[in-house]
């Protein structure tokens, strides 16, 4: 076998390799110590070039609701309405996974949808029922929003069983609910903006319709809770440096995000509220990794506004930022913005 | 039986943003041209629907291009000074000047390397990548090791040219 071309080289390392000329790729590069050299360059190169092109990113804001994305209607009426049934169901399988989008100063429209919780009919209702009667029960679905908390479950019915045992998870919800219950009065606009440009635009004439609510938070943020848990030990190791939280709480776990060198403590104000707090190395470059939760936290470090105070605000998710240390930290919980700044002001190295 | 939408567009959205914006360069229209593109998806429900998405994604994208060129006046016009007091943390300066810089070693590329990068990057395999870009299969290794070294060179040659030396 003559030395591999540097095309047969990157398809190797991108795992793209049919599993013959893998074998016989491997075998020759035991042998052959120059296209081993070359390996090693392609893949130098290759991994600068991911990281060249993850340095040119949008800030990545969570993505709205599927069920936002409906066009206008264009067919029959049994048409839209099935298709919107289905879309709405889809919104309650997607459950938490899908917040709110930040509003957006830019695009204000003139009738803020309200805020319907779409998902927890389900939670009620307890067998599959023909899209178009969901489809109206949704409209004017009531609270109980934790049934949301399930996102990949295709299944509705399951969502509401399987929210019973992580009482822990379950308390967590109900918590981050409630804090953007709070909210919603606050922001008036936040249904509204959810939905942007041409979308606003097709949005404006069906200004009734139903919105999911459910969080603030982005997306990966909801994921947190599924992040393994680690021992201090193994955080600081991540981190670079002790991790930081706030003095004088009960610390009640650490987390680690499995897409990147996150990390997440959580800690309890009181019997009932969680704060959350991420934290991760600053700066450096981030492997570039196409999973959401990685690209959505590596994206977080890419600041979008700060207030006076040289403080991350990420628009409408209460989730702001500052660097301690070595570290860029993001806080979260069931708060007021200034309660959650204020908080942020004392975060500072567990002892 | 159709892609389930809601899986691809939990998994896929987020990529399809950053193929958008690296076509457009402008992150609320990358935003609303993949949100377009997945309203459209739920009315369509192609079989394939990641496939059909970035293919929806890149023609969205090159009308987009059409406009942006023609609106490109106004769009000086309007970024005026005022919002450029606000104190502009280095950070973003250092990341306005790096996308920038990017975007800048990406126009060094043909259209099909720079295609095919920008499908790689959005986590499309191989097999996706020759569908959509039209590549035998067997030539995608070497397209991307192609655009990679491209991109690479042209990214240093912008640093090692222009008047900004790295700071860090």
């Amino acid at each position: 076998m003559s030395h591999v071309d540097e095309g047969t080289l990157h398809a190797y390392l991108d795992g793209e390799l049919p599993p013959a000329e893998r074998t016989a790729l491997e075998t020759h590069l035991a042998d052959c110590a120059t296209c081993r050299a070359t390996l090693t360059e392609e893949r130098a190169l290759r991994e600068r070039a991911s990281a060249v092109l993850g340095s040119a990113r949008p800030a990545e804001r969570p993505a709205p609701p599927l069920e936002q994305l409906r066009r206008e209607p264009k067919r029959s009426p049994w048409r839209v309405r099935r298709s919107f049934a289905w879309a709405a169901s889809l919104a309650l399988a997607l459950g938490l996974g899908y917040s709110l989008r930040t509003p957006r100063a830019s695009a204000p429209l003139q009738t803020p949808a309200e805020p319907v919780v779409v998902a927890q009919n389900r939670g009620a209702s307890t067998q599959e029922e023909k899209p178009q009667s969901q489809a109206q029960s949704n409209v004017q679905a009531p609270a109980q929003r934790r049934s949301n908390d399930r996102r990949q479950a295709g299944a509705a019915d399951k969502l509401v069983a399987r929210d019973a045992p992580r009482a822990d998870s379950v308390a967590q919800v109900a918590i981050r609910v409630r804090g953007a219950a709070a909210l919603a009065p606050a922001t008036p606009r936040l249904a509204d903006s959810m939905v942007s440009g041409a979308l606003a635009r097709a949005e404006r004439d069906r200004s009734a319709a139903p919105s999911v609510f459910v969080d603030g938070a982005p997306v990966s943020k909801s994921m947190a809770a599924n992040w393994p848990v680690i021992s201090r030990r193994v955080a600081k190791t991540i981190l670079g440096e002790e991790p930081v939280g706030l003095p004088g709480l009960e610390t009640r776990t650490f987390r680690r995000d499995p897409g990147t060198n996150a990390v997440m403590v959580e800690q309890a104000l009181d019997s009932s509220t969680v704060i959350q707090i991420f934290q991760r190395p600053a700066g450096g470059a981030y492997p570039y990794d196409s999973s959401e939760a990685a690209s959505a936290s590596a994206n977080r470090a890419q600041p979008r506004a700060y207030n006076a105070e040289g403080q991350l605000r990420e628009r409408g998710n209460r989730l702001f930022a500052r660097f301690v240390r070595g570290l860029r930290v993001e806080i979260k919980g069931p708060l007021s913005a200034d309660s959650l700044n204020r908080l942020l002001e004392q975060v500072a190295p567990l002892p | 039986m159709p892609d389930d939408i809601a899986e691809v567009y939990r998994n896929t959205y987020p990529a399809l943003v950053r193929f958008l914006y690296r076509k457009v360069w402008d992150a609320e229209r990358a935003e609303d041209l993949a949100q377009e593109a997945f309203a459209r998806a739920l009315v369509h429900r192609p079989e394939n629907t990641r496939g059909w998405l970035f293919v929806v994604a890149a023609n969205m994208a090159r009308d987009e291009a059409r406009r942006a060129a023609r609106e490109k006046r106004h769009l000086t016009l309007l970024k005026s000074e005022p919002d450029a007091v606000h104190s502009t943390p280095e950070d973003d300066i250092d990341a306005e000047t790096r996308t920038k810089r990017v975007r800048a070693a990406l126009d060094e590329l043909t259209p099909r390397d720079r295609e095919a990068l920008l499908l790689w990057d959005a986590g499309m395999s191989y097999d996706e990548i020759a569908a959509q870009t039209g590549l035998a299969r067997g030539a995608i290794g070497t397209t991307l090791a192609r655009a990679r070294r491209r991109l690479v060179d042209a990214y240093d040659a912008g640093l090692e040219g222009g008047q900004h030396v790295a700071r860090g």
